[in-house]
């Protein structure tokens, strides 16, 4: 059996020494999918590093946005007045993710690392490169209707499962983070990576590294902004696809600045920056919406089963839009 | 002393419950007790070459490992479904063969779980590969065999009465359409487990979650050559079964084996995703219906056949055709059933096997018709309803089904439908009603229960048949209340032990059938053996005489009846949808269901049971569906978030009505029993009330977001 010793931490510095004197450590807070990922043969860290006790749990705001510490609980983040207030999007994606008892124990951090529900890559009785590299893609070639139409390899095509990083993407957070190296920032796009051929890898962090703090700079047209969910059923159900849009509409209703990001469809949220871009300027009403929806949706690359996805993205796009450009509201 | 049958009782078990004092299979500790976790198959078809188990015995803590070339003894039982029955007819570890993907192929048993589970993934295998068949498309289908013995429903799924392409052909309205259910897995809150308990090797105890008691314990006799006697089966409590708890599967048998080889007890909890392949599931189905009739909706001919898939290790057909003589009568009948073999873990019994998938084909086409011959559906169904059962050729017994329609019409308010398709709508969703009928048959079978009337004024009742969470205790509570006239407060009941006296069946929605007779009967001998008509009486007679109890027991069965009479439930459901055709968004958002099940002994929980039938066929409507890989043929879900059925979201209120009268033709109870009959019906009111919102008839289920979304 492969045991594991576990410590506990009581700083930064000293959970990211811990971090880098381990090759086969890990960081632990919420555990709620490291957890599952253990049991099931997927991770078999060495050591367990307990963060929960670090001074990691506020949510500070300033002129600039908002920084919430990466152990604020999901909870925490989508029950904030100024984060309902001024990122919407951020709160409504939190809250149609996972269920309620989940939401309490996860983290901030813990969301971000979370890995793919690809049910090739959970069962060891098939081949999964990002399980173990090399072995093939068993879900190329098996049922694929959950999984990835952008940026996808031969090697993964697995999709990112979090809701919340979808609106954090298209805020351009900034994800605050420490290692044995010092500090740094990594703007939250170039955070996970795609899995050309290396699947394995979900995220440019480095080795020891630990995610501190999520930087949401202040956007004021995020007031209005809108995530729409769309799933196999009512609740705890990962997305088909999802949306997170923010537009800004001048009274001349010509649209100003946008933000567009999915779920559900690559390895990673998934910016849409050229149908963004393709939106300023132009009059805010539904053959806009729906010409940047098929911008958005060109370069998809559907697999076997998930051809669907891309009519429903299109959708999924132009009701996000509508609804943010009418003053944001429920999708 | 007010009557209590009817009344809305709450659960006698309720509060152990939820405190947890409840004692489930998997919970019983036991001295010196190890864990058994199983090792297996990653191919869908061939055989094993070579199995390496060295590393696994090697492995900390690990007790011993069995595969093929090593498992104990293990009978093969007459599993002739009467005195004993197992899931899979082939016994676990019998030969090198792998028949499908998830097949239990080794055995490690460990001093802890983490250990057995830990080693069972050293288990190194070398297969020798066939090609597999996954897909019904590439399956051989051929006529259905029977099934569960001649007397019983299901023979061959094949009748014929009349000329039906006669009929057919001079019909002035035709409609013929073929419709589609996924596989579907039974998913119970209490993932399957077993601990065997040997007494040296020829006693022996199981603690595990049963639908059947005292079917398990002669079977496990059976498998290991004992005397039924020598087995005790303890199982007081079910986390849901819904038909895949009722007989040993192969994990249970192996426990058993190991521990006696072993001489400890062995406890054997399988995974989720385990329970994929090893607990059962509903097959697929394919079922054409084809109907004639007048213009003015009288049917003159109904065909209805249908197709579905067993494993290589047991033949089950989901008998689909046996509701269709049942539902509607016509001089012109025709049902006939195929099977295929597939490398698939084997199908079995689920929550209305045959009735659920059966319905949902007919009553799609009855609605199908109604729409073409524009007329109301509830009118088509009342016009066409039969006073026999077509295949029995008897009359039915206390037959209210159009009460359940006109009330349930009524109460949805119906008549104030729109009979034009895609004319509701409301903030931006079109909003459908739809309705379909139910049915389930009424069985009973023989049940014995004890009763024992203490000087204090309690009552015990003592029975095998046990509760699936249905709500068992309280129906006997509430049956031997009524009959002795004293509270339900002062009747303790203790079920599910084959020390007790056998109460039959929880299967096929016979429980209270079975039992309330046996209760009542048993609670007259009671009073009738000191010569007093209430319990009262008794105790004071009973105390004057300085005895500890006085004692009964009775055992009451089906008879003559059944050859006079056909049986059966009735029901109907109204429901609204909505749709977001542009996201494909599908909503339940009312419900009404309106059942005849004869007397109702407990209104409180027969209401709940109606509402967990409607929720599984809302779950079997919009997202119920387990994919097989189309390569290794594993399936592609392995927990409670990947395969989906509904969340509280999904649910809107559900009203529950009942109407009848007690069938007192059936048992002295008067009652049919509740269980499956609410989830019959519920997909193709679903899927009716979704054409009356869109215009478009959805024959494939689930009606997940791709198939909904408007192209």
């Amino acid at each position: 059996m492969k045991n594991f010793a576990y410590v506990r931490t009581s700083s930064v510095s000293e959970a990211v020494q811990q971090a880098s004197s381990q090759p086969n450590a890990m960081f632990i807070a919420g555990g709620t999918n490291l957890v599952d990922r253990m049991k099931a043969f997927l991770d078999q860290p060495t050591q367990l590093i307990d963060i929960t006790r670090l001074d990691m749990t506020r949510i500070e705001s300033s002129r600039d946005g908002m920084r919430i510490g990466a152990l604020v609980s999901n909870t925490a983040v989508a029950d904030h007045p100024e984060i309902r207030r001024n990122y919407p999007m951020v709160s409504r994606a939190i809250l149609l993710g996972a269920s309620q008892q989940i939401r309490n124990v996860a983290t901030v951090g813990g969301n971000l690392l979370q890995r793919t529900r690809c049910p090739y890559y959970y069962d060891t009785a098939f081949a999964c490169n990002k399980r173990q590299p090399g072995s093939g893609c068993a879900a190329l070639t098996g049922i694929n209707r959950m999984h990835a139409l952008f940026g996808a390899s031969d090697q993964c095509i697995a999709v990112h499962p979090s809701d919340m990083c979808v609106p954090l993407a298209a805020l351009d957070a900034i994800v605050e983070v420490e290692g044995s190296q010092g500090k740094r920032q990594i703007p939250f796009t170039e955070f996970h990576r795609l899995p050309e051929n290396t699947p394995q890898r979900d995220s440019n962090l480095e080795p020891g590294e630990l995610i501190t703090a999520i930087v949401l700079p202040s956007l004021p047209f995020a007031q209005s902004s809108v995530y729409l969910k769309l799933r196999d059923r009512a609740s705890y159900a990962f997305a088909l696809v999802s949306v997170a849009a923010a537009i800004e509409v001048a009274s001349d209703r010509k649209i100003q600045a946008a933000r567009l990001a999915m779920g559900g469809v690559a390895h990673k949220p998934w910016r849409l920056t050229t149908a963004e871009q393709f939106l300023i300027g132009k009059p805010a009403q539904a053959e806009t919406f729906q010409q940047a929806a098929e911008i958005a949706m060109q370069a998809a690359q559907p697999l076997s089963d998930n051809r669907f996805k891309v009519g429903l993205g299109q959708r999924a796009i132009r009701r996000a839009l509508t609804i943010a450009a009418n003053g944001g509201g429920v999708a | 002393m007010s009557k209590i049958v009817g009344t809305a009782v709450s659960r006698k078990d309720g509060l152990a419950k939820v405190t947890g004092q409840a004692t489930y299979a998997a919970e019983h500790q036991l001295p010196g007790l190890v864990y058994g976790y199983v090792v297996t198959a990653t191919i869908a078809n061939g055989q094993i070459q070579a199995i390496d188990t060295e590393a696994a015995e090697q492995s900390p803590g690990v007790i011993a490992v069995f595969t093929h070339n090593n498992v104990p003894k293990i009978f093969k039982p007459s599993n002739d479904f009467r005195k004993s029955k197992i899931y899979e007819a082939r016994l676990p570890l019998s030969d090198a063969q792998v028949h499908y993907a998830g097949q239990i192929i080794g055995l490690v048993v460990a001093n802890t779980f983490e250990q057995a589970r830990d080693a069972a993934q050293r288990v190194k295998v070398d297969y020798t590969v066939q090609a597999p068949t996954i897909a019904a498309k590439d399956a051989v289908f051929k006529p259905a065999p029977s099934m569960f013995g001649e007397d019983m429903t299901f023979q061959t799924g094949k009748f014929t009465s009349g000329d039906f392409s006669a009929a057919m052909a001079g019909a002035a309205a035709t409609m013929t359409a073929t419709y589609h259910t996924s596989t579907e897995l039974h998913a119970p809150m209490e993932p399957h487990a077993t601990i065997a308990h040997w007494q040296g090797t020829d006693t022996l105890t199981i603690y595990e979650p049963t639908q059947w008691v005292m079917g398990t314990q002669r079977t496990y006799a059976e498998l290991f050559g004992l005397p039924s006697e020598k087995v005790r089966v303890v199982s007081p409590f079910l986390g849901g079964g819904f038909g895949s708890k009722a007989f040993p599967w192969p994990h249970g048998i192996l426990a058993a084996a190991a521990a006696r080889q072993l001489q400890r007890p062995v406890k054997l909890v399988l995974s989720r995703r385990q329970m994929t392949a090893n607990t059962g599931h509903r097959s697929e189905t394919e079922q054409t219906v084809r109907l004639a009739a007048m213009a003015d909706g009288t049917l003159t001919a109904i065909s209805h056949t249908a197709k579905s898939c067993t494993s290589p290790v047991e033949s089950f057909p989901e008998p689909c055709t046996g509701i269709t003589p049942v539902m509607y009568t016509t001089p012109n009948l025709y049902t006939s059933q195929e099977l295929a073999v597939m490398n698939v873990g084997t199908p079995t019994f689920m929550r209305a096997p045959g009735e659920n998938p059966g319905m949902w084909a007919l009553e799609s086409a009855m609605d199908e018709l109604a729409w073409q011959l524009k007329l109301d559906p509830v009118a088509l169904r009342l016009k066409n309803q039969t006073e026999k059962h077509q295949r029995k050729g008897l009359p039915f017994s206390a037959k209210h089904f159009s009460d359940c329609l006109q009330v349930g019409a009524e109460r949805f308010g119906w008549q104030n439908r729109s009979i034009t398709p895609r004319s509701l709508t409301q903030e931006g969703k079109l909003v459908g009603w739809g309705m379909a009928a139910a049915t389930f048959p009424a069985m009973r079978g023989v049940a014995s229960v004890k009763v024992r009337l203490l000087p204090d004024g309690t009552a015990h009742i003592l029975t095998s048949g046990n509760d699936m969470g249905t709500g068992a205790y309280t129906m006997v509570a509430v049956t031997a209340a009524e009959t002795l006239g004293i509270p339900v407060e002062q009747v303790r009941v203790e079920m599910g032990d084959s020390q007790l006296p056998d109460g039959g069946l929880a299967g096929g929605s016979q429980m209270t059938a079975s039992l309330a007779p046996a209760v009542i009967q048993a609670c007259r001998e009671v009073l009738k053996s000191v010569n007093c008509t209430t319990a009262t009486a008794a105790c004071a007679a009973l105390q004057q005489s300085g005895r500890a109890a006085i004692e009964a027991t009775a055992t009451t069965a089906p008879g003559a009846e059944m050859k006079q009479w056909a049986f059966q439930s009735w029901g109907a459901h109204f429901c609204e949808v909505t749709v977001d055709e542009e996201i494909g968004r599908l909503r339940v958002t009312r419900w009404v269901a309106v059942m005849d099940v004869g007397q109702v002994i407990n209104a409180k929980t027969a209401a709940s049971q109606v509402r967990g039938g409607v929720i599984m066929g809302i779950g079997q409507a919009l997202m119920e569906e387990c994919h097989f890989d189309p390569n290794t043929g594993y399936p592609v879900v392995y927990d409670l978030a990947t395969y989906h059925f509904p969340a509280h979201a999904d649910i809107p209120r559900i009203e529950v009505i009942f109407v009848g009268e007690p069938d007192l033709n059936f048992n002295p109870a008067g009652a049919r029993g509740v269980g499956e009959i609410g989830i019959t019906g519920v997909s193709a009111a679903v899927a009716n009330a979704v054409y009356h919102a869109t215009g478009k008839r959805f024959r494939h289920l689930p009606l997940t977001p791709d198939k909904l979304m408007a192209s």
